[in-house]
């Protein structure tokens, strides 16, 4: 079970850092002013560990405490270094850290990439263990209720957002940061034209040639995902180019604790592909304005699921965008943010020009026509505290080409309000906590580690 | 940060890495002991392995540090013991 729990991990967070971390480099990525300010907050001398640094930007906010930046992606730990930092590869499960050696810890978008509850509360108490009695640790991890959108389901799959991608080749200099390109080990078997192919096909070619792309990309990339969806690319096409260019989000969701996660391993073993099984069980978010119908081959969704759920609006790929931008370039996800978002205009990669029907509502469509070829199966989520009782996963019958991982899927478990709290409380009974919050769409923590005497 | 340094482990690093003049500890007065903060700021924050190996003490594991990075990853066989 932590097995299957490490091998979604490895082929939807680590593998996708990995292969996307050369994009990273060439952007302003600011600190979070609340991490920022806790960070200044620190006592001079303060030995600070950043678990799950990235490129590092917070590792330097603080000139007088001396931060030690973790990350498991080698690339983004590279990145770390060349600009100074000092930075290592390490797990998070895992962490070469004695016992109670730093004064304080940052966890900053980093459990909610653990795919099992279990795996969560290893990490947040690992982070404990290296902590002095007294230091403090800072959570954040991204939250499932948005302002403006909501995110069906706690166990998603978005979509990396190769605009961005291209946005930064056209911009930018890509003058040392080349690296190998992380590639799939399938072919696309859908070959659309060569400027828009395949994510890991377009990332090497980008990677050899220099060549800079439009912004094309990102419907290519829906395309691409889309394309084993729908019988007909030719609708496909169609959709996507009256889309244009707008980030989209597909939310793929299924539960991943025990007793789901052992049904899934179960059904999708005779696949040879192994990642295909994580992808197998698609939510899609249904979206308001889209009237496709997209065909029987949709494999995803329950028909159950889709009847009540609250229309996605935004894409959520800016979402993590925000983790990286500067938070004064981003306003709150809040009601005017849509429009400040398209005030922004073209030119900027967080524009969202995704409100409208960006969303494959496969789902509602399901109800309209059910597929023979599918063969839907409910999963409940029984007992799983990671999502709500009444769960059900909808498993297809997986076809290989399905979602191909090229597509850089990422995997989040987006908390509920009050989740990291009571997983805190109830878990981790090593930590006292001070204060939470809701930060730009987050859910915050700040915890002590309690005394001997405590 | 001088308090911090676990000075055991530090004299263990400066022996292997063939470090000189390396402080034994903590002097009486450190703290306006120019002397003794420059060549410890310069030990602790100044020296970096490049490409080595790290062995741990416990499990005699070797890790490996490359471009200054180590590499603290376990394999799954021994993240699973």
């Amino acid at each position: 079970m932590d097995h299957e729990a490490a091998q979604l991990e490895k082929q939807h967070v680590h593998n996708v850092y990995e292969s996307t971390a050369p994009y990273f480099s060439d952007l302003q990525s600011k600190a979070w002013p609340r991490v920022r300010q806790f960070l200044q907050e620190q006592k001079p001398g303060s030995i600070i560990a950043d678990i799950g640094c990235g490129t590092g930007k917070y590792l330097k906010v603080n000139s007088q405490v001396h931060t030690v930046g973790c990350d498991y992606c080698g690339p983004l730990v590279e990145i770390a270094r060349d600009r100074g930092c000092e930075a290592m590869v390490c797990d998070n499960l895992n962490l070469p850290f004695r016992d109670e050696g730093f004064d304080a810890v940052i966890s900053i978008g980093v459990i909610h990439h653990f795919s099992t509850k279990q795996r969560r509360i290893r990490a947040i108490k690992e982070m404990a263990r290296v902590l002095v009695p007294g230091g403090q640790l800072m959570i954040y991890v991204w939250a499932m209720e948005q302002k403006n959108r909501r995110f069906e389901k706690q166990d998603v799959l978005v979509p990396w957002n190769r605009a961005l991608c291209s946005q930064l080749f056209s911009e930018s200099s890509q003058s040392g940061r080349k690296r190998q390109c992380g590639h799939s080990e399938r072919s696309h078997p859908y070959h659309p034209p060569c400027s828009e192919c395949s994510c890991s096909v377009c990332f090497k070619e980008q990677c050899g040639s220099k060549r800079s792309h439009s912004v094309d990309y990102e419907p290519a990339m829906a395309r691409t995902c889309f394309a084993n969806i729908s019988k007909e690319g030719e609708e496909e096409y169609g959709f996507y180019n009256t889309l244009g260019k707008s980030f989209r989000s597909w939310f793929f969701s299924r539960s991943l604790d025990e007793s789901t996660l052992r049904k899934q391993i179960e059904r999708v073993r005779p696949l040879k592909n192994t990642e295909v099984w994580a992808n197998s069980t698609v939510t899609v978010q249904p979206s308001r304005h889209s009237s496709l119908d997209f065909d029987h081959q949709e494999p995803f969704s329950t028909k159950e699921q889709n009847l009540d759920e609250e229309v996605f609006v935004e894409s959520s790929s800016r979402k993590h965008l925000e983790w990286l931008r500067a938070p004064g370039t981003l306003k709150h996800l809040n009601g005017d943010h849509q429009g400040e978002m398209r005030r922004n205009g073209g030119g900027s990669f967080l524009d969202s020009t995704n409100t409208s029907a960006n969303c494959v509502d496969a789902g509602n469509l399901e109800d309209d026509n059910p597929s023979a070829s599918k063969i839907l199966r409910r999963i409940s989520a029984v007992g799983s505290t990671d999502s709500n009782a009444d769960d059900t996963m909808c498993v297809e019958d997986p076809q290989p080409d399905l979602l191909d991982s090229r597509a850089f899927m990422r995997y989040y478990h987006v908390f509920r309000e009050g989740e990291l709290c009571s997983l805190l409380k109830e878990n981790v009974s090593e930590l006292r906590i001070l204060s939470s919050g809701n930060d730009h769409g987050n859910w915050c923590i700040i915890a002590e580690k309690k005394g001997s005497c405590d | 940060m001088i308090p911090k340094v676990e000075w055991a482990a530090f004299l263990e690093v400066a022996d292997n890495l063939r470090l000189l003049q390396v402080p034994k500890g903590p002097v009486e007065g450190y703290e306006e002991n120019k002397e003794f903060l420059r060549t410890t700021h310069h030990l602790l924050l100044e020296v970096e392995v490049m490409e080595g190996t790290l062995q741990g003490p416990e499990s005699g594991h070797m890790f490996p540090i490359s471009h200054g990075i180590p590499n603290m990853l376990l394999s799954e066989e021994e993240t699973e013991s």
